[in-house]
């Protein structure tokens, strides 16, 4: 029962986004005291499940959201870091560490294919106040969101794609940067 | 009076409000619309939100899309993408919550936050932290946000509302008066045109009269909430921000209109879509309701339903689809057409304290429950109506609409391998690059 009841909390907490109440316990796994929940606590914090701070409120500690890092393996001796609780993050929080300000393009051309973006691929941008030459971003020409590489020659910003069937983009008008890539993401 | 000498801010209530905001998010996501007239709401068939250049235009709240086609041709016409507003809307708490733990999520575009002793965490005075929330919130968000800072609710209102859009009107307690003079008592959040006319009679034109008359008066010639408007604008705060959030609901309505039909089939499915509806988010929130109302509504924008009670509490969707089919044939006119059908949940209560009836129906119903645990779990992880009930087939198996009502947003047509029609990252798109 105690990992069905388990369950139960992960599941209330990928729902929430909030460790569940005494209450909310006793409705999810039908204790009918708050001593049952007091002890399912217990276990659960001996666990390394969650945490509890100095006011009594819960956290999650290893909900088994993340994936586990399992710790250098030396040739020949397995070595027991499985049990060993490490800080872990999710792939969210690895991807896009500034969740307000990510967003996510589909690749359609091959203009970067040489930076190893493939068409069809997602890349993962962050809208930032400033941006650095040499990184791949996002501007806005002609109003049209376009990836390339923020390059300067003597004062002039320009665009280079990393393809050599294209050539760079020297805007005439005025373009403005919109986000720099942080990630790419392919899955198979 | 608390206006005048006394400090500027005994609180620090800041009202931030995205403009246009649908509209925005449309044009955050696609550069392509930027600076061009674009309005949401296509599948209503009216405006729903606009930019300020489909405003310029003439365009307004609630028109009927056909006027706007024959009227302005030029205008952008897009289906509303709920799920990128929601998730723009979040972002907009978040960003507010980096300064402040003291957040209310007012609506989808709009928040309050208590900034009230943060100057010296901060390093900043009160005007300043506005102002980063509100260069943080552009930034990321891509949009423009009006912002009213003061040190009531009412008043950081009438801050966010002075200088639209990408405005920030800081309104310290001693000039309130000068703000209020200019503010006609209808534009005041909380009063209506009812009011408004009520308090006109007395002679009172700008909030400023209202604020200037005495305690007494105000008592003696308006009701409770009244008063505390009257408090809020001589600077007393008498709502404080609830930043928990919606704890429960009193009840759940789902309606929704759909290609006008004939057909008692689609009609009475689209109904039994929208209890299926209401059920979840009733089941979400742990509540179930014995009182229930449902309508039908025609083309020609007549309601037609029944109210009725149900011998137990119950949160199931065929507890009341049962009940709502005994009365359905009532209510349903042959031939006549209609164009959206509605549930209700009223005076609902706690599910977990439903009581067992004589006749035992109760008992059935727990068994049901346990398949709609199911049923909620198999949608956490597979997306909303991955299983639904057979009478609610034909409303399922196309969406609301035909024809170019009925088109999706780009979000849920192009997928990324991996993410399913139901399910998607929750991260906004930016299109193709």
């Amino acid at each position: 029962m105690y990992e069905e009841y388990k369950k139960k909390l992960v599941a209330f907490y990928e729902t929430h986004r909030r460790m569940p109440g005494y209450k909310e316990i006793m409705a999810l796994t039908g204790f009918r005291s708050k001593n049952a929940v007091f002890k399912f606590i217990g276990k659960l914090i001996e666990d390394g499940v969650v945490r509890k701070d100095e006011r009594g409120r819960l956290s999650p500690a290893s909900l088994g959201a993340g994936i586990r890092l399992l710790g250098l393996v030396e040739a020949g001796f397995p070595s027991a870091a499985e049990e060993e609780l490490l800080d872990v993050i999710d792939f969210d929080e690895y991807l896009t560490p500034n969740k307000e300000s990510s967003y996510i393009l589909k690749v359609k051309g091959d203009s970067m294919i040489d930076a190893g973006i493939q068409p069809g691929d997602m890349v993962i941008v962050e809208r930032k106040s400033s941006y650095k030459l040499g990184q791949i971003v996002i501007a806005n020409v002609d109003s049209e969101f376009t990836m390339k590489y923020l390059r300067k020659s003597g004062d002039k910003y320009y665009l280079e794609p990393a393809n050599k069937k294209y050539k760079p983009i020297y805007p005439k008008e005025s373009f403005s940067i919109e986000a720099v890539v942080t990630a790419v993401v392919r899955k198979y | 009076m608390a206006w005048g000498a006394q400090q500027s801010f005994p609180r620090a209530i800041l009202h931030t409000d995205g403009d246009s905001f649908f509209a925005s998010c449309e044009v955050a996501k696609n550069p392509s619309l930027r600076g061009k007239p674009v309005i949401t709401g296509k599948e209503r068939g009216i405006v729903s939100s606009m930019t300020y250049e489909a405003r310029a235009l003439g365009v307004r709240r609630a028109m009927p899309l056909h006027e706007i086609k024959k009227k302005f041709p030029e205008v952008i016409i897009l289906p509303s993408d709920y799920e990128t507003y929601s998730i723009f809307s979040n972002r907009m708490y978040e960003i507010v919550r980096r300064y402040t733990p003291a957040v209310e999520e007012y609506s989808i575009d709009e928040c309050f936050a208590d900034l009230t002793g943060l100057r010296r965490l901060h390093h900043m005075p009160y005007p300043k932290i506005a102002a980063s929330i509100k260069r943080d919130l552009e930034r990321e968000l891509g949009m423009t946000f009006s912002m009213g800072l003061s040190c009531t609710k009412v008043l950081a209102k009438i801050g966010s509302k002075w200088n639209k859009p990408s405005g920030l009107t800081i309104i310290p307690l001693r000039d309130a008066g000068a703000f209020l003079k200019q503010t006609p008592i209808g534009k005041i959040w909380g009063i209506g045109p009812n009011t408004a006319a009520y308090l006109n009679k007395f002679g009172i034109q700008t909030a400023y009269d209202f604020a200037k008359k005495d305690e007494a008066w105000i008592r003696a010639t308006t009701s409770k909430p009244y008063v505390e408007l009257w408090k809020e604008l001589n600077g007393t705060v008498m709502s404080e921000l609830d930043s928990a959030g919606r704890k429960s609901y009193q009840s759940i309505q789902k309606t929704k209109t759909f290609t006008p039909s004939r057909d008692m089939r689609v009609v009475f499915s689209q109904l039994s879509k929208n209890v299926e509806n209401a059920c979840i988010k009733a089941r979400r929130w742990n509540l179930a309701t014995k009182d229930i109302s449902f309508f039908l509504k025609t083309q020609d924008f007549r309601y037609h339903g029944y109210e009725i009670k149900l011998s137990s509490a119950t949160c199931v969707p065929q507890d009341i689809l049962k009940v709502v089919s005994e009365y359905f044939p009532d209510v349903f006119k042959k031939g006549t057409e209609y164009r959206a059908t509605g549930i209700t949940l009223m005076s609902l209560g706690d599910a977990g304290s439903a009581q067992l009836d004589i006749f035992g129906s109760v008992l059935k119903s727990e068994g049901l429950k346990k398949v709609f645990e199911s049923v909620d779990a198999i949608s956490l992880r597979y997306g909303k109506h991955a299983v639904f009930l057979g009478s609610s087939f034909e409303a399922m198996k196309s969406g609301a609409h035909l024809g170019e009502r009925g088109e999706k947003p780009a979000r849920t047509r192009e997928l990324f391998k991996g993410e399913t029609a139901r399910r998607r990252l929750g991260i906004p798109s930016l299109g193709e690059v």
